[in-house]
């Protein structure tokens, strides 16, 4: 049905093509008809196994004839001898691989094949290695054949090295090999195992991501191996995108350990607030609060009801348990699901409190680099900047250059980055929104490092081009920050989890949304002049940040509503007149 | 040496309008000559056909111009006593069936006329071991058949009888170094079982697992300097990847990642001036409903701006399609679920 082309014809031509299906169609139906009675009538024999042969070789996606096949065979098993069944079932095999002939991609067809197997005695798992290479080497990325290829592979113990090996053949001899490197992702892992953590820190599993996904889970020698392997593939083809995407595997960071980040707490606020590693349903994960050595009866919640799973979640300490700025406590919030934990000490005299690794301590924003493989990324950036030099429109080149730098050191480079990232919008620019989103991310990752490195809660990028906002569980203890003049269209639900913040700027975006300004409970100052902020139920969600005592909406479409101020003091009643935007 | 892209070209004369009228009537046609070659041949899936007629018949206004007491009759009679659902009468039942015919009594509001129990036990006795999901008492298995199973119970509001923990557990373990999902653990990622993963996910309520970023850069890497969208690389684009790359981009929130306007006229390109219909792209042979109803279905999430300006019963469907995104996307287990909702989606069926 797929992959014809149409041609115009004569007159005469379609009256006998006309002439030609109706006859085709008449044969069919009969045929179908015919079958479908005996079904009915229970008959299970040689005449039903004829008749659904001729209509399952040219219609194998007639998905009930094959159910009927397996009921007509299933019934004859019961009256032959062993090796009569064996000769039953290679017959079907037969019938099979011609069906594969004629349509190499029938999940009917395959699934009948593999099932053929579990009811042959004596299965050959040889030939039908053999039938996979035939059919691969007619169509390599022929899915059917690869997954059946792995039933094949398990079942006859073919060696994890001997598949690794197929697969070098195959992407050393073709362009359309992305099957192959995709398999090979799948089969390093097995092969070359990251050796298991400390079983103390290991937890029971749980669904998490498949292990396929994280490059760390091969072992780093072997890793780097693998850099010259998908380095020699684009070197002698840069347009063979395959070896770039594994590539960009191999170049991925590591599966976060899972652990809690932060523990912030306010003391005016009774408030705990505390980023996990990853988002997480609170309470669905075992957290115990203990406080001065007492367990604490608390309810936890997410920092906004769109956010189920999230990576900051809250909860009230009981009244007056920390009140008094004269007292020291101690907190422990525990994660017993991982068999983690964290302290937080809130001393005298203080309103707040936190603990947490930093990004830069858990290297967030770059690969963790041992010297080799610090020196093996260091000649690779140096050999992919010499092939963009003789192709420097190759854009699989400028963003591999762009991850390679950002692997060994995000802030050195970031000037370099931004350049590349201009570039990439020119020679792609069908992709600009996802290079924009890139770059944004990025900027943002390096702003947090840089906040880190000062020591500071003021996040400021402004005048960037930002597109798009994320990595917003790290800005938890953030105080003021400065995100104008960029391209922000929305500030999302998880904007909600800056649970310090005071400030807001985000004047000169296309701002439409304002979700994420949700019971941020110290924002007093919030500057959104030049947005696009339409309705005053845009609004509504204001509402709950009870400080907030400044709001600039000039240049928004909702400024022109009639009576606008009678209508915010109604919204927001708390709002401290005064202090409104100007009209 | 270097390696060619695999792409189509664009003539200048293709059409660059939506001809809505004439794909209204292409669908309304469609069947009614019972000796249709085709229309026999596609028997095994009928019931999926219907379904993506009736569903781009409702979004362009025109669902009336369908027989529905005809089609519930139909569906009644392909009720097996297991409580499946088969494709047509005579035909055996299957997954994919029971989730497009549930779909299409959704749309008509008369889930009723099956037994709803069944069919819940049913699809609750395809769950295997590992979690995963078997399209019939046959066995086989894929993530497609995880999505037709949640998709089936979500409609229903049964979602609670499975084991949702241990059916996550195994859609998860199909995650490939790209981000993408493949049929089983260990396929390679493609399109169409994306859009089933990615649906799944939406649906469970954890698209948190999901990386947004690299799958979707793996996603906005499929559109060709054409316009077109292939269903993995180094392939050719097909307007049926349209829908499942563009609905799945749309599910993790990075549908701005693809060239709106290019795709679109690649889209229009595709169109089968004479007879109404879209091709797998510009010059094939029409393939009919299935490339239809996905082209429409998209083109709506996507381009229903245009639409708005043209016709106002289509601004009506869009609007509904709208709110059928949002509640996929935002999707709560245990909530309630508007039947309408699975109006703008149709299964990955076997082809």
């Amino acid at each position: 049905m797929h992959g014809r082309v149409k041609v115009k014809s004569t007159a005469q031509q379609e009256e006998e093509k006309r002439k030609e299906r109706e006859k085709k169609l008449k044969a069919f139906v009969s045929a179908r008809d015919a079958v479908l009675r005996k079904r009915s009538a229970g008959e299970h024999d040689e005449e039903a196994l004829q008749l659904t042969q001729q209509l399952l070789s040219s219609n194998p996606d007639f998905a009930t004839l094959w159910n009927y096949r397996r009921e007509v065979l299933l019934q004859l098993e019961t009256s032959r001898e062993k090796d009569e069944v064996q000769k039953l079932y290679e017959s079907e095999l037969h019938f099979i691989e011609a069906c594969l002939k004629v349509n190499p991609k029938s999940y009917g067809c395959w699934h009948h094949r593999s099932w053929v197997n579990t009811r042959l005695p004596q299965p050959d798992w040889t030939r039908e290695l053999g039938l996979c290479d035939r059919c691969l080497s007619l169509d390599e990325r022929n899915f059917h054949c690869w997954d059946y290829r792995r039933v094949v592979v398990k079942e006859s113990g073919v060696s994890v090295e001997q598949e690794l090996q197929f697969t070098d053949r195959l992407i050393g001899s073709n362009f359309s090999n992305y099957s192959s490197w995709h398999y090979r992702s799948t089969l390093l892992p097995q092969l070359h195992p990251q050796p298991a953590p400390d079983s103390a820190s290991n937890t029971s599993p749980s669904p998490t991501a498949s292990p396929q996904i994280h490059s760390h889970r091969v072992c780093e020698e072997q890793l780097l191996k693998e850099y010259e392997l998908a380095h020699n593939a684009f070197f002698t083809d840069p347009n063979d995108q395959s070896a770039w995407f594994y590539y960009r595997w191999l170049l991925g960071r590591a599966e976060r350990e899972e652990m809690i980040s932060c523990v912030y707490v306010s003391r005016e606020r009774e408030r705990v607030s505390v980023a996990f590693s990853k988002p997480v349903h609170a309470q669905s994960e075992g957290l115990m609060l203990v406080l001065d050595g007492q367990p604490q009866q608390v309810e936890w919640r997410s920092t906004h009801p769109r956010l189920r799973h999230s990576p900051v979640w809250l909860c009230d300490l009981p009244p007056g348990s920390v009140s008094d700025i004269s007292n020291e406590h101690n907190l422990t919030v525990h994660w017993t699901e991982k068999y983690t934990h964290r302290d937080c000490a809130l001393y005298t005299g203080c309103a707040e409190s936190w603990c947490r690794d930093s990004a830069t301590d858990q290297e967030l924003f770059r690969s963790e680099l041992s010297v080799e493989k610090s020196s093996v990324l260091q000649a690779e950036l140096q050999s992919c900047n010499q092939l963009l030099e003789l192709e420097p429109q190759n854009k699989w080149c400028l963003l591999t250059i762009i991850l390679l730098m950002r692997a060994l050191d995000p802030l050195g480079h970031e000037k370099e980055t931004l350049a590349h990232f201009q570039t990439l919008k020119e020679v792609d620019p069908m992709r600009s929104s996802y290079y924009s989103d890139l770059c944004s991310k990025f900027l943002i990752e390096n702003t947090i490092l840089k906040m880190e490195y000062a020591e500071v809660r003021v996040f400021s990028l402004s005048n960037k081009n930002l597109t798009t906002l994320c990595h917003l569980d790290q800005l938890l203890l953030v105080t003021h920050i400065n995100l104008s003049s960029n391209q922000l269209l929305r500030l999302p639900p998880q904007f909600a989890m800056l649970q310090c913040l005071e400030v807001l700027e985000a004047d000169d975006n296309a701002i439409e949304s304002l979700e994420g300004l949700y019971h941020l409970p110290k924002l007093e100052e919030v500057s959104l002049r030049n947005n696009q902020i339409c309705k005053l139920s845009d609004l509504e969600s204001l509402a709950s940040c009870t400080k907030l005592t400044r709001l600039d909406l000039r240049g928004n479409p909702v400024h022109k509503t009639a009576n606008i101020d009678s209508e915010l003091s109604q919204l927001l009643p708390l709002l401290c007149k005064s202090q409104a935007f100007v009209v | 040496m270097g390696t060619q892209v695999k792409d189509v070209v664009i003539k200048p004369e293709a059409p660059n309008t939506l001809l809505l009228d004439k794909h209204a009537d292409y669908i309304a046609a469609y069947g009614s000559k019972k000796d249709d070659y085709e229309y026999t041949l596609s028997e095994y899936l009928r019931m999926s056909g219907i379904y993506w007629g009736l569903t781009v018949m409702d979004l362009m206004g025109q669902l009336s111009r369908m027989n529905r007491e005809e089609i519930i009759e139909f569906i009644k009679s392909c009720q097996h006593d297991c409580g499946g659902i088969s494709a047509s009468t005579g035909h055996d039942p299957h997954l994919l069936y029971t989730l497009s015919a549930v779909q299409i009594l959704s749309l008509y509001d008369s889930i009723n006329v099956i037994d709803v129990d069944k069919v819940v036990d049913y699809v609750k006795g395809l769950q295997q071991e590992d979690g995963s999901f078997a399209g019939d008492k046959w066995g086989e298995i894929d993530t497609r058949f995880s999505f037709c199973a949640v998709a089936t119970l979500a409609l229903l509001g049964k979602l609670d009888v499975i084991n949702m923990d241990k059916a996550v557990g195994f859609v998860l373990s199909c995650m490939n170094f790209d981000g993408g999902f493949g049929c089983r653990p260990g396929s390679e990622s493609h399109a169409g079982q994306i859009y089933c993963c990615t649906g799944f996910l939406s649906i469970t309520g954890q698209l948190h697992q999901v990386n947004a970023d690299l799958l979707g850069w793996w996603l906005c890497e499929r559109q060709l300097p054409s316009g077109g969208l292939n269903g993995r690389p180094e392939k050719l684009p097909d307007v049926c990847y349209s829908w499942w790359v563009l609905a799945s981009l749309k599910i993790i929130g990075r549908i701005h990642w693809i060239d709106k306007a290019k795709l679109r006229s690649f889209i229009l390109a595709c169109q089968d001036e004479e007879t109404g219909g879209f091709a797998d792209r510009p010059g094939d042979m029409v393939s009919s409903l299935w490339n239809l109803s996905h082209t429409i279905l998209h083109m709506h999430i996507y381009f229903a701006c245009d639409f708005s300006r043209t016709c106002h019963s289509l601004y009506r469907a869009y609007h509904s399609l709208r709110y059928i995104l949002a509640s996929v996307i935002y999707f709560h287990p245990g909530g309630s679920f508007p039947h309408s909702v699975w109006c703008g989606w149709s299964v990955f069926a076997g082809r």
